[in-house]
């Protein structure tokens, strides 16, 4: 990516570091370690798919599916289109079971 | 930046008396509009042409995903040409929708686009709803009812020519649908514009009190006809949240439900802030996160309102529990280190 397409690309607003105005006081978290904390939770919930993400350059993710394939995605809004092209069919927050499958490996974590 | 507010409503509803009366007043003389020409609609045209100098109609069609790029390249235009002086400057942005018009594109087309986004932001959605034909359009046509979902504002209007008693029936059954905009009245004169074009989120100096009217409406609302086609629900949090996971999981269950996810708005308690953070969106689209610098009411903790089509509150919140629940995951090694 150029100089000048970071300049005129379009900040998502999960990030805190792009919307330093919102966020008061010092709990904001550097840039590097708001990408390494949602890369972690990320990653714990596509366990179950046996799928993860990881940081690319503090400017990009890339997500690994089971087999090998890649995607590289700009953001965190891009993750999951990437998660069903990778996966083959969609991806449900509000599957039962996927928030099961989030629970228990959740609770092998802590 | 410049706020775009949105017009819309069904066809007959009082869009362009509505405008035609706000342009009319010298408050608004720094108003910018853009109408849209459908069919006999494009009579709007015609009267909207005599109140306002900075009018543009769009060529054809509806303001929906077809013609966005329009939309697109006549809010640059505007821009533009104000910059260089071809026409007056403008300090408000009206798009008035067609009668059929999905108004979410809109929001989008202001949010997304590079250009637009940096000069221009999103105002509030005003729906007008047809006092006496209101009640039977809703029932009989889903972009009515979507149109009443969306909005921040709704106007009955024509009530002069109905009784105070079906004002306040209609008004029940817009409520139902949308607990979270205001509703008023018009009998196409006496209506308060400074609630239907002035106060809204964008504005820091009038945030917590908008903030603070969507709460009481969604705490007197909030538990409304579940069986309507659509209805609103709370998600309240006691604690402070991550704001991390609540993305990443707002990100999720947008991209999986976004088209039945007519609106979302919160108030936040978060790890992240000192101060309470404001979130809103309409559909797949979510704001920039906002800066409250206090809390509107004593009470602490967060609130997000939902206003779904068929998506269910248990659902949601057990999703948004689990996601909350691997922050403290995530956090653990580092707070043992």
């Amino acid at each position: 990516m150029c100089g000048l397409c970071g300049l005129l690309g379009v900040v998502h607003w999960t990030e805190t570091s792009a919307h330093a105005d919102a966020f008061t006081g010092d709990r904001r978290r550097t840039i590097r370690g708001e990408r390494l904390h949602r890369t972690k939770i990320v990653n714990a919930a596509l366990a179950p798919l046996r799928m993860r993400l990881s940081d690319f350059q503090a400017s990009n993710y890339i997500l690994s599916s089971p087999t090998g394939r890649r995607e590289i995605v700009d953001d965190i809004g891009a993750v999951w289109g990437a998660v069903e092209r990778l996966r083959g069919r969609p991806l449900d927050p509000l599957d039962p079971g996927w928030c099961d499958a989030i629970a228990e490996q959740a609770e092998r974590s802590s | 930046m410049i706020p775009v507010h949105v017009v819309t409503g069904f066809l007959g509803s009082g869009k362009t008396t509505l405008l035609r009366e706000v342009l009319a007043r010298p408050d608004f003389a720094d108003t910018a509009v853009i109408v849209n020409e459908f069919g006999e609609v494009g009579l709007d045209h015609v009267l909207l042409e005599e109140v306002e100098e900075g009018v543009l109609l769009l060529e054809s069609g509806c303001i929906c995903c077809t013609i966005r790029s329009d939309l697109q390249e006549t809010i640059r235009d505007l821009q533009a040409r104000a910059a260089k002086g071809a026409i007056p400057r403008f300090n408000r942005l009206i798009v008035e929708t067609t009668g059929l018009a999905d108004p979410a594109p809109i929001v989008s087309t202001v949010v997304a686009e590079p250009v637009i986004r940096n000069h221009f932001r999103i105002g509030n959605i005003i729906c007008t709803v047809d006092g006496i034909a209101g009640a039977a359009t809703l029932e009989a046509q889903p972009e009515a009812k979507k149109q009443v979902s969306i909005a921040d504002r709704i106007l009955i209007t024509k009530t002069d020519l109905i009784q105070p008693a079906a004002a306040i029936a209609l008004a029940s059954r817009l409520s139902a649908l949308n607990a979270l905009a205001d509703i008023g009245r018009s009998d196409g004169r006496d209506f308060d514009a400074d609630l239907l074009f002035g106060v809204e989120l964008g504005d820091p100096g009038r945030r917590e009190a908008e903030v603070a009217r969507w709460l009481a409406g969604a705490a007197a609302h909030g538990d409304h006809d579940h069986s309507a086609d659509a209805h609103s629900f709370v998600l309240s949090y006691d604690r402070p949240i991550d704001w991390i996971a609540f993305g990443i999981w707002l990100t999720a269950l947008l991209h999986a439900h976004g088209e039945r996810i007519l609106r979302v708005k919160g108030l936040l308690e978060l790890r992240e802030s000192e101060t309470p953070v404001v979130i809103h969106g309409v559909q797949h689209v979510v704001h920039p996160p906002l800066h409250l610098a206090r809390w509107p009411t004593e009470e602490r903790g967060s609130k997000i309102v939902f206003i779904t089509r068929g998506v269910e509150e248990t659902a949601v919140r057990q999703s948004l529990d689990r996601f909350l629940e691997l922050a403290a995951v995530a956090d653990a090694p580092a707070d043992a280190a």
